[in-house]
């Protein structure tokens, strides 16, 4: 049964994982590197990749970025990668595993450059978003998986695709109800409560929906609905409405192809985990290390 | 309730206790693994991977910077 249920979520993760990152590369990563331009144009419009590694704080940071450009004029190409600027790596570099962010909020001024690690431009870059989408994917699945089983329902494509839409509505569409998807360089609120709003959200929904659906009585259905309702009335963490650099079509396209790229993810997941769910069941347990 | 009931209670209840009690074990399993897995790819603060897992948490909007 463990066997089983792994191996179909490894397969049905990793399936998805090719069809979203495949969908992530040509419709959203292109629309995130135009606005980390923006970003970055917005910022003092300096090459923030160029700064030295051991940058700090109170540093003559325009003499810094001058003298840089003196040396080496043709580089600076404006981008930032993964928000270098947002001292995320002085934060956690000191601090590792506190398990907080202390939310900076996007806004943040530029010129920290993070000694962090992160994946050089292109190709790098590409292969890591499809490893996160892989890891993702495989989660996602394993959570399928376990709660239609939990729910005592067999998972068939049709099931499951029913399940993977109820995941969709509580990971994907009810957390972007409060909070949309953004582009780097978006005005936000502190990542703390951000991530807390979201997460109580998806278990909020995810309740809900299974009270609505698999309990289906009055009582439960009542009870889901206020589950379902409950965190857009709380609300999500307020964003101060500042003017920002992004053109407003970007980041409106961004929301509508992301939404739609998860639910493409998790469509996949469904279908693809009742069908390795089904043909690992008929297979020997030998070939089920796909 | 009569014995022959009572055996043959007990007798399926020893094997499907046995088919839960391992449905359950999967079922918990899974479900720590695939949270470990989307906390791995969603949330940990640690900035080398938020670095690594950025272009897919922006996409799939989860809370980012």
């Amino acid at each position: 049964m463990i066997i089983r249920l792994l191996s179909a979520a490894l397969v049905a993760g990793f399936l998805a994982a090719v069809v979203a990152t495949g969908l992530q590369l040509a419709l959203t990563s292109p629309l995130i590197i135009a606005a980390e331009r923006y970003e970055t144009h917005a910022s003092l419009d300096l090459p923030a990749f160029d700064l030295p590694e051991l940058d700090l704080p109170g540093l003559d940071l325009p003499a810094r970025v001058a003298r840089t450009r003196a040396e080496d004029p043709a580089s600076p190409l404006p981008i930032v990668l993964a928000h270098a600027h947002s001292g995320h790596g002085a934060d956690h570099g000191s601090g590792q595993g506190s398990g907080q962010d202390s939310g900076q909020g996007s806004g943040q001024e530029s010129g920290n450059a993070a000694p962090a690690w992160q994946p050089g431009p292109g190709l790098p870059r590409m292969a890591f978003t499809g490893l996160a989408t892989l890891i993702g994917g495989v989660g996602y699945a394993l959570l399928l998986g376990a709660v239609m089983l939990a729910c005592g329902r067999v998972p068939t494509p049709e099931r499951a695709l029913g399940f993977a839409v109820a995941g969709f509505l509580a990971v994907a569409l009810a957390p972007a109800l409060g909070l949309p998807p953004e582009l780097p360089g978006s005005e936000a609120a502190p990542l703390a409560a951000r991530q807390a709003w979201w997460l109580m959200t998806a278990a909020s929904t995810a309740m809900g929906l299974y009270l609505m659906a698999i309990r289906r009585v009055p009582i439960t259905i009542l009870g889901g609905l206020v589950l379902v309702v409950a965190p857009h009335i709380a609300g999500a963490p307020e964003v101060a409405a500042t003017a920002s650099p992004l053109p407003a079509g970007l980041a409106a396209q961004f929301a509508a192809r992301s939404l739609a790229i998860a639910f493409v993810f998790w469509a996949t997941i469904g279908l693809a985990f009742g069908w390795a769910w089904a043909a690992f069941g008929r297979t020997a347990p030998a070939a089920a290390h796909a | 309730m009569s014995t022959t009931a009572q055996t043959l209670g007990t007798q399926s209840l020893g094997t499907t206790g046995l088919r839960a009690n391992e449905g359950r074990a999967a079922v918990a399993i899974a479900a720590f693994l695939g949270l470990g897995l989307v906390f791995l790819a969603g949330f940990a603060p640690a900035s080398a991977l938020h670095n690594a897992a950025h272009d897919f948490r922006h996409t799939q909007n989860f809370p980012c910077h």
